[in-house]
């Protein structure tokens, strides 16, 4: 059975987040998702540990607190740890990648151009994870 | 004659012939002592020459065989006797020869001779007097003369004299000072700094060179160690184990930073012996400083450069990707908002629109591509990768699997790539771009690229050849710059040769091509064995 997702996106860019609401709804999924604009507010909606996201997208370029910092915060926190995190990122940088994957990362997912390539990426990451057990808060 | 004068004349006759008889024996007795006494005085007067014969023979041994010129002259100078010694020392031919010795006596020396005889004269005796004398021999000598006179009867009767040649051991003194001077003057004038000092580290002596290394002037620097001078407190450390090194005797060499009387740091490198007296004890050292301010600013200047550089290249490289991610985002977001407008307008734009929107999405592509070039191409050397040995043979043969080959190109690699050391991402990306612009540029109904290798010395020879539109003499170095495509089309950014050309100099290879305009292009390249 499929489970229905909810997802915390954490971007930065109105668009990007446009993007994948509009994947979400012409797929007719059923997921949740919870939208933070910057790393500050996304630790924030963490906080309500009653509410947790099952995965969360996130972008690494993005002002204040960024992706590798974020990363590191949440997987310092006991909790927290245990939320699949799959980057999205337009970054191929081998530095970033590397140092993703050595804090603990679900995947590392690069931005395409094309729109059309980006539906299928988008819809190809949420199949996967509402197909998976994820652990129940 | 009455019998009575006759027995008084007996008497008297016998006391007469006793009285001789003791005469006589006290005359025997007395010859006898007398014999005895003459016996005693021959025996002790042959004792005596013998003496005398002794002392003479031994005095002739000493004046014959004392290692110094003995010479005896009568008041004015003449000789009167001398040894073999003398005899070679002046230059005589045997020790017989008449001379006056005040004729031997070099021309500029005569008046202090004289000077000298009065001297003799009045005093007895004369030391300690050198002479130049010029020998019968003519050859010129120093000799050190010491006489005294001979009495007879407290009446001078003649002078007696010891001479020594001291030529040689003037020519020692002579050169010795000279040596001494030159070594001076050395020390002086060389621009290395020079101090000595003694057991208790105080400075003795130092050349103008140290004192102008220091600034201080010599006054100030005698007397003071080294220590109150120069040294600031973190190099206080490496003065004391230095000292106590030197003090066991040990020669040793070391850089340190000190300051000097202006107040500069300077840094000087120092080299320090033990310095020992003739019993072969430590009375202090010597030390000799050279100023190495001057390398050691460059050096840190150098180091300083190479951290800048390394961190400007490592922020370049930083900034490539970020510029690369924030200009590519945009592209991402026009993307998706002509995809919407397509979408959300399907059935109601016309076929012109429709071909617009289309020509947007491929500017996009090719704005995309151009980004993700120059980022590869400023990232190439900037990152430290190890080089690994590959095999080209497996890496060109994938490649061909997965590069879009249309079906009238056929791609033939005529020998077995070798194994190289470098890095394989890289030599893929050669690879890659050369056999892609072959394949971009066959105008023929049949294409035909191939791919050779020849081992040079150092170098492998790699060629790339294709029978496409080729390319004329006049672009040939262009087209390694940056930006400088040919032919400006959809795929086509104009990195892609420069990149080739980065990662074949990367690799210490040259790149270079052939081409008739019309037939095709080789591509030759090498790559360090």
């Amino acid at each position: 059975m499929k489970n229905n997702l909810k997802v915390l996106l954490i971007e930065d860019d109105m668009i990007e987040i446009m993007k994948f609401n509009r994947v979400v709804a012409s797929l007719k999924l059923q997921h949740t998702i919870i939208e933070a604009n910057n790393g500050e507010d996304a630790l924030k909606i963490l906080q309500k540990k009653d509410e947790l996201p099952d995965i969360i997208l996130l972008d690494l370029n993005m002002p204040k607190i960024n992706g590798i910092e974020f990363l590191n915060i949440l997987k310092k926190d006991n909790t927290l740890k245990y939320i699949p995190t799959i980057i999205l990122t337009t970054s191929n940088n081998q530095n970033d990648l590397l140092e993703c994957y050595k804090i603990g990362i679900a995947g590392y997912v690069l931005k395409p151009l094309k729109y059309d390539d980006y539906v299928s990426k988008m819809e190809k990451i949420l199949a996967y994870w509402s197909i998976n057990e994820l652990k129940q808060i | 004659m009455s019998q009575d004068k006759i027995d008084v004349l007996q008497r008297a006759l016998a006391r007469e012939k006793a009285a001789r008889k003791q005469a006589e024996k006290i005359l025997e007795d007395k010859s006898l002592e007398l014999y005895d006494a003459k016996e005693k005085l021959e025996q002790s007067y042959l004792e005596l020459e013998a003496s005398l014969n002794k002392k003479d023979s031994q005095l002739q041994g000493v004046f014959e065989n004392i290692v110094d010129a003995y010479v005896i002259m009568d008041l004015l100078g003449n000789i009167l006797k001398m040894n073999e010694a003398a005899v070679s020392l002046l230059g005589f031919n045997h020790a017989k020869e008449n001379f006056n010795l005040i004729k031997m006596a070099a021309p500029e020396e005569v008046q202090r001779v004289l000077e000298s005889f009065n001297i003799l004269f009045k005093k007895g005796s004369l030391t300690d007097f050198h002479l130049n004398i010029i020998t019968r021999k003519n050859e010129p000598k120093l000799v050190h003369i010491n006489a005294s006179i001979i009495y007879d009867n407290g009446t001078p009767v003649a002078a007696q004299g010891i001479v020594r040649d001291i030529t040689l051991d003037n020519k020692y003194k002579n050169r010795l000072e000279t040596e001494r001077q030159k070594y001076s003057n050395i020390i002086a004038n060389m621009n290395l700094g020079l101090v000595e000092t003694g057991i208790d580290d105080k400075i003795l002596m130092v050349n103008q060179s140290f004192s102008k290394m220091s600034g201080y002037s010599e006054e100030e620097i005698i007397g003071k160690t080294g220590k109150e001078l120069f040294i600031t407190e973190e190099n206080a450390e490496i003065i004391e184990t230095k000292d106590s090194k030197r003090h066991r005797g040990e020669a040793h060499s070391y850089e340190i930073k000190v300051r000097n009387k202006l107040g500069e740091d300077r840094y000087w490198l120092v080299s320090g012996a033990a310095n020992y007296n003739l019993e072969g004890k430590v009375v202090g050292s010597i030390g000799v400083h050279l100023d190495i301010t001057g390398i050691r600013k460059l050096e840190h200047q150098k180091e300083k450069l190479l951290n800048d550089l390394s961190k400007s290249n490592e922020e370049l490289k930083e900034y490539a990707h970020v510029v690369s991610h924030d200009l590519k985002s945009p592209l991402r977001s026009i993307d998706a908002l002509v995809s919407w407008i397509k979408e959300d307008n399907k059935g109601k734009l016309d076929p012109t629109s429709i071909q617009n929107f289309e020509l947007i999405e491929t500017t996009l592509e090719k704005m995309e591509q151009l980004i993700s070039d120059v980022l590869s191409y400023s990232s190439i050397g900037s990152e430290k990768n190890e080089k690994t040995d590959v095999d080209l043979d497996k890496v060109v043969k994938d490649l061909i699997k997965i590069l879009y080959v249309p079906d009238h190109i056929s791609i033939n690699i005529e020998n077995t790539l070798p194994t190289i050391k470098g890095e394989r991402m890289k030599l893929q990306q050669v690879f890659q771009n050369l056999i892609g612009n072959a394949i971009k540029f066959i105008d023929k109904e049949k294409g035909f690229i191939t791919i050779q290798v020849k081992s040079l010395r150092t170098h492998y020879k790699f060629s790339i050849a294709d029978n496409g539109m080729g390319i004329e003499k006049q672009f040939h170095n262009r087209i390694f710059k940056i930006f400088h495509a040919l032919n400006k089309s959809k795929d086509s950014t104009g990195i892609g040769l420069s990149i080739v050309k980065k990662i074949i100099d990367l690799h210490e290879g040259e790149i270079w091509l052939e081409s008739n305009p019309g037939e095709g292009t080789t591509f030759f390249f090498t790559l360090k064995k």
